[in-house]
């Protein structure tokens, strides 16, 4: 009996030794995910649905996005939220509204806050880097998610200066799209879930139009994105990404 | 007879001025002191809880069932709906109580430069209270009026206070602008302009460190609250507490709503049932109890060494009446008689003077923190009375009481005397 | 002497009357010396145990460091300056960092004050020989406030969050292994306990402190340009503060009690001074002089006061001396939010304090007695003794 396990336990470690090798290689993947997803800038109108204790409420906003440090975004519905803007500017972040024409900063405890009510925090908010740039990546496995094949990426970061120490990924094989991602803290422990839905080609990338975001150690369903409409590599003027056009 | 006999007595008392005026005077003075120090005595113990039942556990206080369990962490999100019909269903049913709505919340409160942007901002904890009508007293349970330091009180949409020492580190001056940043009822982000109107400090170091009073409804608008409040609060109208009718009125109230499955269910806790208030209740009514009965009786004994002084300055009188024939009984009686008159007399006289000054400490207070120096000023630092049904009658327990008895004792004198010698001692 | 039995013997011969104003005198300087006990003992009391679990002999506070400021907490740290550390390793102060944290209880995000400091530390008496652990978990001690509102109980799971000095998130779960029984709520409310170590690495904050508690033993506080030195005066003011309004207030209620006694033992030696025109005729008229006659009423009057004070002995004694020993319990919200109180507090009475309290009694009680007495001086022993 012991010899038999022994036996397999072997076989086994072998097999996925071997299969290891015909692993692509985590930085390959890494490129190719960046390569489909990130681009010069982008422009998003999405909803978001938020799941509370009271039941279900729907915020739509429009992002204008520049590399991973600008950001804004205007809010359009529902009519108390409309106008209210948000600008993350390095690591900055502000908040316009236009009821009380005032740019505030959101700083200290502020930023542990959720994002009107979902599970993202102004943390979170501020947090989107460029994958390749801050981690080093191995694949570790593959696995089917929602009928499509994709490889199992461990992520490390390699800059001590970010928020999540290791992410895994289970990222489409062919279409390089994320589907599920784990954001975990140093410790191990996971702390948010990430997944990517109905993705579709626009603008010749793959690209989720739906995504479901859950704070772990909360609870509650979580948060989901729908994306209306995506533009990227646009003519986005510099000055939106300024203060003064929070006002506007 | 005995009418006549009492408008004798009446006649007599105020002809004779020796005979009233002193000894009301006296009584008097021993019921107005009764009546102030039982006032202020239970001005001490229900400052005790005062603060706590004003700005946090109300004499009753209700708020959803999940609420209840976090309330530490403000969760407007879970929150009261349905606060003006629940209001109006409290009033009806309990009209001599004062319901009132409260919300509390936190957030960052941000103080504009010239262009609008952020001077200095700095995390603020916020009460959400119906000031807006005059008939609303929740500005005076929390003593709003009484705790400005600057500037004055909201009179106006979307005016506050703020604690005076948050004011002075964000430098911030009465009729500048302050923005909320904080979180709706559905957890969106919310900004808010407010004005400040004047400062506060209420000598309690939780809420003098970085609060702001609201009016509710302004409030309601910032946080998107609309007929919703964290909190709806119960007082008696006299702001008494009396714990076995909260919880009895809290018991009730939740036998009506009492679907388990619900989580957003109002449910309704008396004063007594949050934290360890019943035993500090406890604790300090035994010892008011002790320091008034025992000034009771002392207020007894000097009344009725009072009564017997009466007695004794009147010798040569009584002396005389035995003389001219009056029966010892019925001198006996009309004396008695007399000093209840006088004790009655000079006890509404005292007590309606001290009920006047208990009433002025309950409302004004003395402030004695400047005998402390440079000190955080606490509230219990503020002596303030509290005039309750018992102040009504304490005054007469020894002001009628203790003289009539001192009177009676003295009385028995006439007894001894005998006829026979009267003249001798007047030595007519 | 003749005239100190004299004043006895009418004095115990009024009876009733006497027996009462006496009672009355009594009760007073019962009150007054429970009641200022009580003040005596509540310093002492509450500030023991503020010193013994949070303050020490004092603490040396990073420059940053402000308590009332949350967003002042991340930002107030630094390496503990080695002239410290040496007192440190000597177990002569005992340095504790202060992080931000999260937890969730019933799934909601609740922040919290994460306290390091070293579980074999002794210069603060908390219970915190269980952090001591060789376990992998992360070992928690909350107070018993924190415990309360959030439903913990010893051997609970709970999740913590955190970011490191990098702004990297980390999580970890832990165990709450004790729950402190303590009367000092600013080392309980909003805040866990964790091995200085543990939080050190967790913080990326080797070396780090927020502050530094010295030692009781401390003499002399460094003077350390970063770390500021805040004694225990700076960090008791609260309590004394409240403390001294409570005296205060005390005073008022003894000048109440004692003036309606006075007024009894003044009514009493009016009463006498009146009803023995003759005694005192008849005294001056047997050659007494008047100032002698007015110190027999007077010592009489007084008299009051030190009957009083053996009444008082009587059953006072007993009852201050049950009440130092078995205490007044204090609920543990007492007013005073945010302020240490003990279980109990013991009454304490000093020698100062009964001795005073006599003092000033007699001397007023001597002083009312006199007054009357006085009218003794315009009487004529031919007219009183008709």
């Amino acid at each position: 009996m012991k010899f038999i396990i022994t036996f397999f336990t072997v076989l086994l470690l072998t097999a996925s030794a071997l299969y290891a090798e015909n692993y692509p290689s985590g930085k390959a993947i890494l490129d190719a995910i960046d390569r489909n997803m990130t681009s010069e800038n982008r422009i998003i109108v999405s909803k978001m649905v938020i799941h509370g204790r009271r039941g279900t409420r729907t915020i739509r906003s429009k992002t204008w996005s520049e590399g991973e440090t600008e950001a804004f975004t205007e809010y359009l519905s529902p009519a108390r939220e409309k106008g209210i803007k948000m600008l993350k500017s390095g690591d900055m972040l502000w908040t316009y509204s236009p009821n009380t024409d005032r740019t505030i900063r959101i700083s200290g405890h502020m930023l542990r806050q959720s994002v009107m009510g979902s599970d993202l925090s102004y943390e979170d908010m501020m947090e989107d880097p460029e994958l390749s740039r801050h981690y080093k990546a191995a694949v570790t496995g593959k696995e089917t998610i929602d009928g499509r094949p994709c490889w199992i990426v461990e992520l490390t970061a390699t800059t001590p200066a970010i928020a999540y120490q290791s992410r895994k990924l289970w990222t489409d094989r062919e279409r390089n799209v994320p589907l599920k991602q784990e954001l975990f803290a140093k410790s191990g422990k996971l702390l948010k879930r990430l997944e990517l839905k109905d993705v579709a080609q626009i603008e010749g990338r793959w690209f989720p139009k739906r995504m479901i975001f859950k704070d772990m150690l909360k609870k509650g369903k979580g948060t989901e994105f729908i994306i209306e409409n995506i533009r990227f590599d646009q003519e986005i003027p510099r000055h939106i990404f300024s203060k003064a056009a929070l006002r506007k | 007879m005995k009418n006549a006999m009492l408008l004798f007595s009446i006649k007599g008392l105020l002809r004779d001025r020796s005979r009233s005026l002193f000894p009301i005077l006296m009584v008097s003075a021993g019921a107005f002191l009764c009546v102030c120090l039982h006032s202020s005595m239970k001005g001490t113990v229900t400052d005790m809880v005062d603060s706590a039942a004003r700005f946090d556990t109300g004499h009753v206080k209700i708020m959803t069932r999940v609420y209840n369990e976090l309330a530490d962490q403000m969760p407007n999100d879970l929150a009261l709906m349905g606060v003006g019909n629940l209001l109006e269903k409290l009033k009806r049913k309990h009209p001599d109580m004062i319901w009132t709505p409260r919300i509390k919340f936190g957030g960052l409160l941000d103080i504009p430069d010239e262009n609008g942007l952020t001077r200095t901002q700095g995390p603020v904890f916020g009460i959400g209270v119906d000031m807006s009508a005059r008939h609303s007293p929740d500005t005076k349970i929390l003593n709003l009026e009484k705790a400005l330091v600057r500037g004055r009180m909201p009179g106006h949409k979307t005016e506050i206070l703020i604690s005076d020492s948050f004011a002075r580190k964000l430098d911030l001056k009465i009729g500048e602008t302050a923005t909320l940043l904080g979180s709706t009822m559905y957890g969106a982000t919310t900004t808010y302009n407010f004005k400040v109107a004047g400062t506060v400090r209420f000598g309690m170091t939780p809420l003098d460190r970085s609060t702001m009073i609201a009016d509710i409804d302004d409030v309601r608008m910032a946080l998107d609250m609309a007929d919703s409040a964290g909190e709806i609060m119960g007082y008696t109208n006299d702001m008494l507490y009396d714990d076995k009718r909260m919880t009895g009125i809290a018991d009730a109230f939740n036998r009506d709503f009492a679907d388990p499955d619900d989580e957003f269910e109002p449910v309704m806790q008396s004063l007594g049932e949050q934290g360890m208030m019943r035993d500090l209740l406890r604790l300090v009514n035994v010892m008011v109890a002790i320091v008034v009965s025992i000034f009771v009786f002392a207020m007894s004994v000097v009344l009725w060494n009072a009564g017997l002084m009466n007695g004794i300055r009147r010798y040569g009188e009584i002396g005389v009446r035995l003389a001219m024939g009056e029966s010892k009984g019925g001198l006996y009686r009309s004396m008695i008689v007399e000093s209840v008159c006088i004790g009655i007399a000079g006890s509404a006289l005292g007590t309606a003077a001290g009920l006047a000054v208990s009433y002025w400490l309950q409302q004004n207070g003395i402030d004695f923190s400047s005998m402390m120096q440079k000190s955080a000023i606490l509230r219990s630092s503020v002596w303030r009375a509290q005039v309750t049904s018992v102040s009504y009658y304490i005054g007469f327990l020894p002001g009628v009481f203790a003289s009539v008895i001192g009177t009676m004792f003295a009385g028995i004198g006439i007894y001894r005397r005998q006829t026979s010698q009267l003249f001798r001692e007047l030595e007519v | 002497m003749i005239a100190l039995k004299l004043a006895y013997r009418n004095l115990v011969g009024a009876g009733l009357r006497t027996w009462l104003n006496v009672g009355v005198l009594s009760f007073i300087y019962v009150l007054i010396i429970w009641h200022q006990g009580l003040f005596n003992g509540m310093y002492p009391q509450t500030s023991r145990f503020v010193i013994r679990e949070e303050i020490a002999g004092g603490q040396y506070w990073h420059k940053n460091y402000d308590p009332f400021d949350p967003l002042a907490v991340e930002d107030s740290h630094g390496i503990i300056p080695s002239r410290l550390r040496a007192l440190v390793r000597e177990n002569r102060a005992a340095p504790i960092l202060i992080r931000q944290g999260t937890i969730y209880p019933q799934g909601r995000i609740q922040p919290v004050l994460l306290k390091g400091i070293d579980p074999r530390q002794t210069v603060l008496d908390i219970p915190i020989a269980k952090l001591l652990t060789d376990s992998d978990t992360l070992p928690i001690m909350a107070g018993y406030l924190m415990a309360q509102k959030n439903g913990f109980e010893v051997g609970d799971v709970l999740t913590i969050r955190w970011r490191d000095t990098n702004g990297t998130y980390d999580a970890a779960d832990g165990e709450i292994v004790e729950i402190m029984h303590t009367r000092v709520p600013t080392i309980d409310m909003g805040q866990l306990w964790i091995p200085l170590d543990r939080l050190q690495q967790m913080a990326l904050l080797p070396d780090e402190a927020t502050l530094i508690v010295a030692g009781r033993d401390i003499q002399e506080p460094l003077n350390l340009p970063e770390w500021p030195f805040k004694g225990q005066d700076f960090l008791l003011k609260d309590i004394t503060d409240m403390i001294k309004a409570k005296r205060v207030g005390g005073f008022f209620l003894y000048a109440i009690l004692l003036f309606l006694a006075l007024l009894a033992v003044f009514d009493t030696q009016v009463l006498a001074v009146f009803r023995r025109r003759k005694e005192i005729g008849t005294l001056m008229a047997l050659g007494m002089v008047r100032s002698g006659v007015i110190a027999v009423f007077t010592i009489e009057g007084a008299l009051h006061g030190i009957l009083a004070v053996g009444m008082a002995a009587l059953y006072g004694i007993p009852i201050l001396l049950f009440s130092a020993y078995k205490g007044i319990p204090i609920p543990s919200s007492a007013e005073g939010y945010g302020l240490a109180f003990p279980v109990r507090l013991f009454p304490v009475y000093s020698a100062w304090l009964v001795g005073g309290t006599i003092l000033i009694i007699m001397l007023a009680v001597t002083i009312v007695s006199y007054l009357p007495s006085r009218k003794i001086t315009g009487m004529k022993p031919t007219e009183v003794l008709r």
